[in-house]
């Protein structure tokens, strides 16, 4: 923050040395058009810009009230086209590469940054971030295990940091649902239902040479060790096998990868962002296996229930409701424009991490159902399946060394 | 004799509808002994170059014993003696990594020797963790302690992230130690494992500590915030005034803002 209160002095008097000779300054320096002075610019770097991570990047290089700065990636090819983007966008050679994110977190003059790698890197990553000092934008699912999350939150309200996770579906996609069930018309919400997966799989492919440019220690972090296989690291958005998003070591398939945008919706509509279900029943009926979900205040939520369909809402008919007023994002642009007001006003984004990690944490209690094939009992609070040994042992796993959260 | 056939066959048949009906209510997939024997046999020969089906094929099996066995002591100690064998076979990396992910969810303290002896292995030591760190037993506590002196640079950050990931009291002292080593991975493990037990004698150790690079000393700061954080929520408030009193003055603005929200939230006010 030092290095912008000098820029800042620095373009005062440049703003002064302009208006006594007027062609020495480019204009954006001074804010012309529809650009902010870039003291008044949000500075960012992105980290993990693949698939989606571009996908971010032109995302926050369209706003005027950003300035990007920095990409870090460990795929050559991926790292150089995200600084040709940046670079390309402001007509200068300004935007610095990294293959280490701690080197990007580091700079002092980097107010927030994107986030886009994996799941299994973004707790690491997020929490690193504030720790620096940095507002995050963190891709869904923002977790890969329920431990997470609350140290995810705990880090970003230790430092008063901004984090917002990242599905613009919740809102965009489900707004339908969502009115119907804040409006009151439904009467007092009974359950609703998300039909999503796969669930993750274990990956046993391997025995490729790491391709050139491929930092492939780097891209494993603090997952296990595995040998190179192109569908291990593949940002397909297939979840059949032939992806990341498919494997258990670096996701939680479908179950989370798309459940993030689901669920979301799901918990969003019934209005139970804010806490996390008390028990988590598995059921199988004729080899048809689905979990349901009841929150403390009774309203259950299935996944792959028989017969209903995804965002399926069974209310009351006949009893009323009265209305509540639907959050929205705050700013202009979507989820993106939502997390760079937050940035400028400290405000909770719409999917502040909190409310984030209590939507993904309904996705890892039921995988963890499914693969216990019995039910749960869970406490939010305290993040624990309480008095049930099994199952707090896939609460978190060990993160390959040196790594620590 | 007609009334006694007449009882035995409806307690046979209310057998049979409660038994169908708890195997309803649980569903656990049942044992298929020979076929878990023949996934053993596969297992000495596993690698890695196989697809999800294959894997299946082979595997399979010992996968599904997993849940099958619970509630079932002695199926689930059969299991846990034959893969605890596999860790100390001819096997491939794979098929202890395999191994390893089973024993997370039903290992006990009989695996302990098995594991505690991969913990110093550069290839498997992280697999041996995916296990002692889970379970509950104090002999994987301590299998991690004895480990600190046998391992060195990420592996040995490997297992002081275990440690603290557990909470480990009993090795404070140790992890004091080695906050101030010339390793930065293992000082910053041993900072952030101080930090996640969370008590007054960890926050005490870091408070004292000094670090020999600032990257440590950024992470030795984070650490005493999260053991002021840890110390209110256990409800001990003196314990985290005293850490969040002992980082106001800090030369880092982050940290002097993160340590007035701490002395504010041990005051009552509410955020």
């Amino acid at each position: 923050m030092k290095q912008r209160a000098n820029r800042r002095d620095f373009l005062k008097a440049a703003a002064a040395t302009a208006a006594a000779c007027p062609y020495l300054i480019p204009g954006s320096a001074l804010g012309a058009g529809d650009r902010p002075a870039p003291s008044a610019r949000i500075v960012m770097g992105g980290i993990g810009i693949g698939n989606q991570g571009s996908g971010d990047q032109g995302a926050f290089l369209g706003r005027g009230d950003v300035q990007y700065v920095a990409a870090c990636d460990v795929f050559a090819p991926h790292l150089n086209a995200a600084r040709d983007r940046a670079n390309g966008r402001y007509h200068n050679s300004d935007c610095k590469t990294y293959t280490d994110f701690r080197e990007l977190l580091a700079r002092t003059d980097i107010d927030a940054i994107h986030c886009a790698t994996p799941d299994h890197w973004h707790a690491l990553v997020v929490i690193e971030a504030c720790r620096h000092g940095k507002d995050v934008y963190c891709q869904k699912p923002e977790t890969k295990t329920l431990r997470e999350g609350p140290l995810m939150v705990a880090a970003a309200r230790r430092y008063n940091r901004v984090v917002s996770g990242g599905s613009q579906r919740v809102l965009e996609d489900y707004r339908g649902v969502v009115n119907k069930c804040w409006s009151g018309e439904l009467g007092p919400i009974k359950s609703i239902n998300v039909n999503v997966g796969p669930l993750a799989q274990l990956c046993y492919l391997g025995g490729e040479a790491v391709p050139q440019g491929m930092d492939w220690d780097m891209w494993l972090g603090p997952a296990p060790w595995a040998p190179f296989h192109p569908y291990r690291c593949s940002g397909s958005y297939n979840i059949n096998g032939t992806s990341w998003r498919s494997f258990s070591d670096y996701s939680g398939g479908g179950m989370t990868d798309w459940g993030a945008h689901h669920f979301g919706g799901a918990v969003f509509a019934i209005d139970c962002r804010e806490f996390e279900p008390e028990e988590v029943a598995y059921h199988n009926e004729n080899g048809h296996e689905y979990v349901s979900y009841r929150y403390p205040n009774g309203i259950l939520l299935y996944h792959n229930h028989p017969g209903q369909g995804n965002l399926h809402v069974v209310g009351t008919p006949g009893e009323k409701r009265a209305p509540k007023a639907v959050p929205g994002y705050k700013g202009n642009g979507g989820i993106y424009g939502d997390f760079i007001e937050c940035v400028k006003t400290r405000e909770k984004p719409f999917r502040d991490i909190e409310l984030a990690a209590h939507t993904i944490s309904v996705a890892h209690l039921g995988a963890i159902a499914y693969q216990l094939k019995r039910t749960l009992k869970w406490d939010g609070v305290k993040n624990e399946f309480p008095g049930d040994e099994e199952a707090n042992r896939l609460v978190d796993r060990a993160r390959r060394e040196p790594w620590t959260l | 004799m007609q009334y006694q056939t007449i009882t035995r066959s409806a307690v046979a048949t209310a057998a049979t509808v409660l038994g169908a009906a708890a195997a309803m209510a649980e569903d656990k997939p049942a044992l298929d002994k020979a076929a878990i024997d023949k996934a053993f046999e596969a297992l000495k020969t596993f690698n890695w170059g196989v697809d999800h089906n294959k894997y299946r094929a082979l595997l399979g099996p010992i996968e599904d014993a997993v849940p099958a066995t619970h509630g079932d002591a002695a199926a689930r100690k059969e299991l846990e003696t034959k893969l605890a064998a596999v860790l100390s076979s001819e096997a491939s990396r794979a098929a202890k990594d395999f191994v390893g992910r089973k024993l997370t969810i039903i290992g006990t303290a009989d695996s302990v020797p098995a594991l505690a002896a991969l913990l110093p292995d550069k290839d498997l030591s992280h697999m041996a963790r995916h296990v002692l760190e889970r379970v509950p037993a104090p002999e994987a506590a301590k299998a991690l302690r004895d480990a600190l002196a046998k391992t060195s640079g990420a592996l040995k950050a490997g297992v002081i992230g275990s440690l603290g990931a557990r909470r480990d009291a009993a090795s404070i002292a140790d992890l004091a130690a080695l906050v101030g080593d010339s390793d930065a991975s293992v000082a910053v493990a041993a900072a952030t494992a101080l930090g996640d037990i969370g008590s007054v004698e960890s926050a005490k150790a870091l408070q004292d500590a000094k670090p020999a690079s600032d990257p440590v000393k950024l992470r030795v700061a984070d650490a005493q915030l999260t053991a002021g954080e840890l110390l209110l929520t256990a409800g001990d408030k003196a314990g985290a005034l005293a850490v969040y009193k002992s980082l106001i003055a800090s030369s880092e603005k982050n940290v002097r803002l993160a340590a007035t929200r701490g002395l504010l939230l041990a005051s009552g006010k509410k955020e």
